[in-house]
C-alpha cells in the first residue's frame, strides 16, 4: 500500500506538469481552434528565462527561495510577451486567409526558432536550477515527498483555477468565453475576438512558462527539456479533451499516473506504452477526448 | 579603393587555401558537442586539440602541420553517419578520431573501415566496437580505440561488487545502445561471478522522474544499485534513491564522473564509484603537465570529463606517432604502423609500449582503470593508494 501511494505521488507530479502544459493547449484552442505546436518551447523558454533571473538575484545575495518568489512575475510577464509574440507572428496571418494548415506549421517553426535562440543564448548543456525549497525529501504517512513536488502540484492547480475564476468572474473573461463558444457572433456583440485570442495565446505561453520554472528544480533546465514534455501534453490534450479545461487536467493526471503504476507495477521498459494505447482508444471511441464536448462542424 | 581592397583580400585568401591545405595534414574529429554528452565531446575535443597544438609546435608530422576538421555529431546516429561520409569523401581525412557515443561509432564507423582509413574511438565504450570489422570476417580492421571499454569496466564493477560483499545487485541502465549494451555485459560480468541481479530496470532519455525504477530495486531487496546510462539522467536516478529515503550505495560505468551527472545530483551523487583511466590529479609528471596546459589554455579549474580530455588527448599522440612510422598518409600503412608500434609513447592515461597488434585493437586493459569516486563534487580515487608510487602508471601487460 505504501508503494503505491508513493507511485501515485510521484504520478501525480509529473501528470500535474502535463496537465499545465496540456491546458496552455486548450486554452488557445477554445478561443481560435488552432493550437500553439511550440509550447514545449515556450516552457523552455519560461525555465531559461526563469534560471538567468534566479541566479543573477541569487548573485546579489537574496536566498534561493526568495530570488524564486521574485522572478516569478518576470516569467509570466515574459511568458505573456512570448505567446502575444506566437500569436502575432504565426497564427494571425493564418486565420486571417483562413488557412487550415498555416498556424501548424508557423507555430512548429516559430518553436524550432525558439530552441535555437535558447541554444545560443543559455548555450546547449543542461543547466542546474538552483531550487528554492530544500531538496531532502519530507515523510507524509511513510510517503517520501520532495517538497519541490508538492510545489509542482500546487503552483499548477493554483494558476488553472485563477485563469477559470477570471473566465467566470471577470468581464474580460466573460469575453474569452463568449468567443470560446462562438467566434462570429462575440464579434457581432462589439466583442474584439483577434484581441481575445492574442490574449489566449498569451495566458497560454504563461502556463506553459510556469510549468516550466516548476519542473526546473526537480529536472535539469535546458534548450532541450520542452520537446519530450510538449509531446506528452499533447497527447494528454487529446486523451483529456481539448474543449475543456478540467479535461486536460484530468488527462495529464491520467498519464502521469499510468506511467508510473505501469514501470513499477509492470516493468519500467513499457512505461509509455499504456498511454499510447489510450490515445489510441480515446481516438477511435471517443475522438473528442474523455471530457471534450462533441460540436457539429458546419461548412 | 574600397574595391581594390576587397579584391586583393579574397585573392590572397584563394591563393592561400589550396597552399595551406597541400602543406597540412587532415585529420577527422567526431563527436557531440551539443547536447546531453557534450561535457565528453567538448573535453575530447580540446584534449584533441591539445595534442595537436603541441605537435604542430614541435614540428608536425613528416615535416606537415595537422589540421583537424571538426565535426559535432549531436550524439546522433545519422548525423555521425553523414558526418563520416563527409570526412572521407569530401574532406579526404587520413584518419579520424573521436566518437564519444558507442552507437554513433558503431554506425559511422563502417565506412572508414570501407574506404580503409583508420578511426581511433578515444571515448567510445561498447565492447563491441572494435570487434565490428574483426578477423576472420573481415582482412584487416581500421578500428582502434584507447578507451576502457565495457567487458573491462563491468568487470570491475562486477569484482567490486563481489569484493565488498554485495549478494543482490540492481541494475539500472538508460534504453540507448550505450545502456543497453553495458546492462548485458554487466549481467554477465555478475553471472561469472555467480551473482544475479534482483532487478533490472530501464528509463528513456529526458525521462526526469526514476521514482519506479527505484522503487522497484527497493523492493526487490537490492544491496547495491548499479547503473550504465549518462549524466542528466544518472542524477535523477540518485535523485530517486535519496527521496525514497533508501541509504544504498550507487555504483556505475565511468560516466557517473560525468560533470552533468555531479552537479545535477549534488550532494546525492556523493560517495558513488566508478572505474576511471585518468583523475584529475598530478601523480605523474606527464599528468602534472597535461593538467596545467589544459587549465591554462582553456581557462578552466575544473576539467569537465577527465576521462575524455586524457584519452582524447592521447589518441592523437598514437595517431601521430604511427603516421610517422608509416612515413605515409596512405590508410594501409597508417594501420600496420599502428599495429606494430615502435616507439614508445608516454602518454596521460599510461606508457603506450606497442599498444595494438594485428588482433588487439585496445590499447586499454583491465589493469589500468582505477576505482574513482565523488567527493566535494570532483572525482577522486576511491582508495588514494591506488594512485600512490609504482601504482600510478599502470601500463598494458606484454601479450
Amino acid at each position: 500500500m505504501q508503494n503505491f501511494l508513493q507511485i501515485l505521488v510521484s504520478g501525480i507530479s509529473v501528470g500535474m506538469i502535463y496537465g499545465v502544459i496540456a491546458f496552455g493547449y486548450q486554452l488557445t484552442f477554445a478561443t481560435s481552434k488552432t493550437l500553439n505546436f511550440g509550447q514545449g518551447e515556450a516552457l523552455t523558454l519560461g525555465a531559461l528565462v526563469g534560471f538567468s533571473v534566479v541566479t543573477a538575484l541569487i548573485g546579489m545575495g537574496a536566498s534561493p527561495l526568495l530570488a524564486y518568489l521574485l522572478s516569478l512575475p518576470l516569467v509570466l510577464a515574459f511568458g505573456l510577451a512570448q505567446g502575444s509574440a506566437v500569436e502575432w507572428l504565426g497564427v494571425r496571418q493564418a486565420m486571417k486567409t483562413k488557412s487550415e494548415a498555416g498556424w501548424i506549421m508557423s507555430t512548429i517553426a516559430l518553436g524550432i526558432i525558439f530552441k535555437n535562440m535558447a541554444e545560443n543564448i543559455w548555450g546547449k548543456d543542461p543547466l542546474k536550477f538552483p531550487s528554492p525549497l530544500p531538496e531532502n525529501p519530507i515523510s507524509l504517512g511513510g510517503v517520501n515527498i520532495r517538497p519541490m513536488e508538492i510545489a509542482i502540484v500546487l503552483g499548477a492547480l493554483a494558476m488553472m483555477l485563477a485563469v477559470e475564476l477570471f473566465n467566470r468572474r471577470s468581464i474580460y473573461g466573460k469575453a474569452v468565453v463568449a468567443t470560446s463558444n462562438d467566434r462570429d457572433a462575440a464579434g457581432l456583440m462589439g466583442i474584439n475576438t483577434s484581441l481575445v485570442i492574442t490574449f489566449s495565446y498569451a495566458l497560454s505561453s504563461l502556463s506553459a512558462a510556469l510549468a516550466g520554472v516548476l519542473v526546473a528544480p526537480v529536472t535539469l533546465t535546458g534548450a532541450q527539456m520542452g520537446a519530450a514534455l510538449g509531446l506528452k501534453a499533447f497527447a494528454v490534450a487529446i486523451i483529456g479533451g481539448l474543449s475543456s479545461g478540467l479535461g486536460v487536467v484530468v488527462g495529464g493526471l491520467i498519464l502521469g499516473i499510468t506511467e508510473s503504476l505501469t514501470g513499477f507495477y509492470v516493468d519500467t521498459g513499457y512505461k509509455d506504452v499504456p498511454g499510447l494505447i489510450l490515445l489510441l482508444l480515446v481516438l477511435s471511441f471517443k475522438p473528442a477526448g474523455l471530457f471534450g464536448k462533441t460540436a457539429i462542424k458546419k461548412v | 579603393m574600397k574595391k581594390t581592397w576587397l579584391f586583393a583580400a579574397v585573392a590572397t585568401l584563394a591563393l592561400a587555401a589550396p597552399a595551406f591545405a597541400q602543406q597540412g595534414i587532415k585529420i577527422g574529429l567526431s563527436g557531440p558537442f551539443t547536447g546531453g554528452s557534450a561535457a565528453m565531446g567538448v573535453s575530447m575535443r580540446d584534449g584533441v586539440k591539445l595534442a595537436v597544438q603541441e605537435i604542430n609546435k614541435a614540428g608536425g608530422v613528416l615535416g606537415k602541420q595537422i589540421i583537424l576538421v571538426e565535426r559535432d555529431d549531436e550524439a546522433k546516429n545519422e548525423l555521425g553517419v553523414q558526418i563520416a561520409q563527409e570526412l572521407i569523401n569530401k574532406e579526404n581525412v587520413v584518419a579520424t578520431v573521436g566518437f564519444i557515443n558507442t552507437g554513433v561509432s558503431l554506425a559511422s564507423q563502417r565506412f572508414y573501415q570501407e574506404a580503409e582509413i583508420p578511426v581511433m574511438n578515444n571515448v567510445a565504450t561498447g565492447t563491441l566496437v572494435t570487434q565490428q570489422f574483426k578477423a576472420p570476417d573481415h582482412k584487416a580492421n581500421y578500428v582502434f580505440r584507447n578507451a576502457a571499454n565495457d567487458s573491462i569496466q563491468s568487470a570491475m564493477i562486477a569484482q567490486t561488487v563481489k569484493d565488498k560483499g554485495f549478494t543482490k545487485p540492481a541494475i539500472i541502465a538508460d534504453s540507448t545502445n550505450y545502456g543497453q549494451l553495458g546492462r548485458a555485459d554487466l549481467e554477465k560480468a555478475l553471472a561469472e561471478r555467480g551473482i544475479k541481479p534482483v532487478a533490472v530496470e530501464k528509463f528513456n532519455i529526458g525521462d526526469t522522474d526514476m521514482t519506479a525504477q527505484a522503487l522497484r530495486a527497493k523492493e526487490a531487496g537490492a544491496d547495491v544499485v548499479l547503473t550504465y546510462a549518462i549524466g542528466p539522467e544518472l542524477a535523477q536516478t540518485v535523485n530517486a534513491v535519496v527521496k525514497l529515503g533508501w541509504k544504498v550505495p550507487v555504483m556505475g560505468s565511468w560516466t557517473l564522473s560525468m560533470a552533468s551527472f555531479i552537479d545535477a545530483a549534488g550532494k546525492n551523487g556523493e560517495g558513488v564509484l566508478m572505474p576511471q583511466t585518468f583523475i584529475q590529479m598530478p601523480s605523474t609528471p606527464k599528468r602534472k603537465a597535461f593538467i596545467e596546459a589544459y587549465q591554462a589554455a582553456y581557462k578552466v579549474e575544473r576539467i569537465p570529463s577527465p576521462v575524455s580530455a586524457a584519452q582524447g588527448y592521447d589518441s592523437m599522440l598514437i595517431l601521430a606517432a604511427a603516421i610517422n612510422q608509416a612515413k605515409s598518409t596512405d590508410g594501409r600503412k597508417i594501420r600496420e604502423a599502428l599495429e606494430n608500434l615502435s616507439t614508445k609513447i608516454e602518454g596521460v592515461v599510461t606508457t603506450y609500449d606497442k599498444p595494438f597488434s594485428a588482433t588487439d585493437h585496445e590499447a586499454i586493459t583491465a589493469n589500468i582503470p582505477v576505482l574513482g569516486t565523488v567527493k566535494d563534487g570532483r572525482v577522486v580515487p576511491a582508495d588514494p593508494k591506488d594512485l600512490e608510487g609504482e601504482k600510478a602508471l599502470r601500463v598494458k601487460p606484454k601479450a
